[in-house]
């Protein structure tokens, strides 16, 4: 665990810049591959770009929407560079109702679009269990195992190397393995299949890596919200797999 | 062939995977007894580590004693520039909710600090929480303080529920943290 990197007098916080590093990396690979889908590198780059800044400020308004008495005493918070004033929901839709918007003004076909951010995806998934392992976060519960760590004070599962091994294996089989096929033509795979598949990978993934956290919050009664929450998402792709085999395999048989 | 197999066969295939998957999350439900306790540890959801320290006056506080209030334990010292720039918001926050039952302890690390010159902040700038000396570092070693300011948010069962590491925090994170735990239920 090193939460701060100590260099010289700056106190820079790990999780954070691995996350920021996850991104451009994960970018980076992204743009690499666009060739492989049927995208315009530059209406994606441009629609990334504004969908983060969208994110940014729409998770700091929301933050303030829904503490207004707090920004009302304190406005200058507001502008306030402190990462801890951002709410993760609300950016999130803002920053994907944003995209989406532009997505559509500027004819972005969207299943392409998701199949070329995938890698992307990939990438920042690993970046971001590296991140929890770096702050001590989404720690395991205890359990005493030759490979068990020593964390907040209990011998436990190294949940954080877990989920970043998950995401390391998924990166390299669902994704860049495929992706290195000189025989893949953006026209002979359907669009969607490539992300739903990843989709569904990562959310099995996590619905089976969940069993193993302790930091969890629960829902009704006594199950992890993160296992749920992936479970919805495994449900939705796997529909949305379905659906998109069938009308691609419709689309050959005619 | 195993594709086309799945592909006519998607809504059983699905069906299996995702009956497999919730029954996983049924039976790996986190144990969790009524009467259980969480450890001591300075993050959130741990029981906040308990210390006893003088304040700048020579008087003991003890954490432990200070269930059922809301509290603020800030990690400071003088030389930390934002350290310095966060103390009049937390001011500010400790008169309006002080009454209501937040308190806040500055604890200096005095091990690395010069004591007259954190006393002298103190009083020059008009701050009336409690300011304690950390002499010999254990209460920081305790709470594994890495970088300066580093505060902790206690609610009032004594469970951490935010950690804030680096500042100076705006007054608006700090009132909505205060202001979250004490409408808390007791």
């Amino acid at each position: 665990m090193l939460p701060i990197l100590n260099i010289g007098p700056l106190a820079i916080q790990t999780a954070g810049l691995i996350l920021l590093a996850g991104l451009w990396m994960g970018l980076s690979l992204a743009e690499k591959k666009y060739p492989k889908f049927a995208v315009q590198p530059a209406a994606v780059n441009n629609l990334v770009f504004i969908g983060l800044v969208a994110m940014l400020i729409g998770g700091r308004i929301a933050f303030a929407m829904a503490n207004l008495s707090a920004f009302i005493k304190s406005p200058g918070s507001l502008i306030s560079l402190n990462p801890s004033l951002w709410d993760l929901p609300g950016g999130v839709l803002i920053g994907l109702t944003v995209s989406a918007g532009y997505a559509y003004r500027h004819n972005v076909p969207f299943w392409s679009l998701l199949d070329a951010l995938t890698p992307g995806l990939a990438v920042l998934l690993i970046a971001a269990g590296l991140a929890n392992l770096a702050s001590g976060n989404a720690y395991g519960a205890p359990a005493h195992l030759p490979w068990s760590i020593y964390l907040w004070g209990d011998w436990r599962h190294p949940s954080q190397v877990y989920e970043t091994l998950a995401a390391a294996l998924i990166l390299f089989l669902k994704v860049l393995f495929p992706l290195s096929r000189n025989t893949r033509k953006p026209e002979s795979v359907p669009a969607g299949l490539f992300f739903l598949e990843f989709g569904a990978w990562s959310a099995a993934a996590l619905v089976f890596l969940g069993a193993f956290r302790a930091d969890e919050t629960l829902i009704a009664g006594q199950l992890r919200a993160v296992q749920v929450g992936a479970w919805i998402i495994l449900s939705a792709c796997l529909f949305l797999l379905g659906r998109r085999k069938k009308q691609a395999a419709a689309q050959v048989g005619s | 062939m195993l594709d086309r197999w799945i592909i006519r066969h998607w809504l059983m295939f699905s069906t299996t995977i995702l009956t497999l998957a919730a029954g996983w999350v049924w039976v790996s439900q986190p144990a969790i007894l009524p009467s259980s306790v969480p450890k001591s540890a300075p993050q959130q959801g741990f029981a906040a580590p308990e210390f006893r320290l003088n304040t700048f006056a020579g008087q003991p506080v003890d954490l432990a004693g200070l269930k059922g209030k809301v509290v603020l334990v800030n990690f400071w010292a003088s030389w930390c520039q934002p350290c310095r720039a966060e103390m009049q918001a937390i001011q500010n926050t400790y008169a309006d909710y002080h009454d209501q039952g937040l308190v806040v302890l500055a604890v200096n690390t005095t091990y690395q600090d010069d004591l007259n010159r954190a006393a002298q902040f103190a009083q020059s700038e008009g701050l009336t929480f409690p300011f304690l000396t950390d002499p010999d570092g254990s209460a920081a070693r305790l709470y594994q303080v890495r970088a300066m300011p580093t505060s902790f948010f206690i609610d009032r069962q004594g469970k951490i529920v935010r950690v804030v590491i680096g500042g100076p925090m705006p007054e608006a994170l700090i009132r909505t943290q205060i202001e979250a735990m004490l409408k808390e239920v007791r």
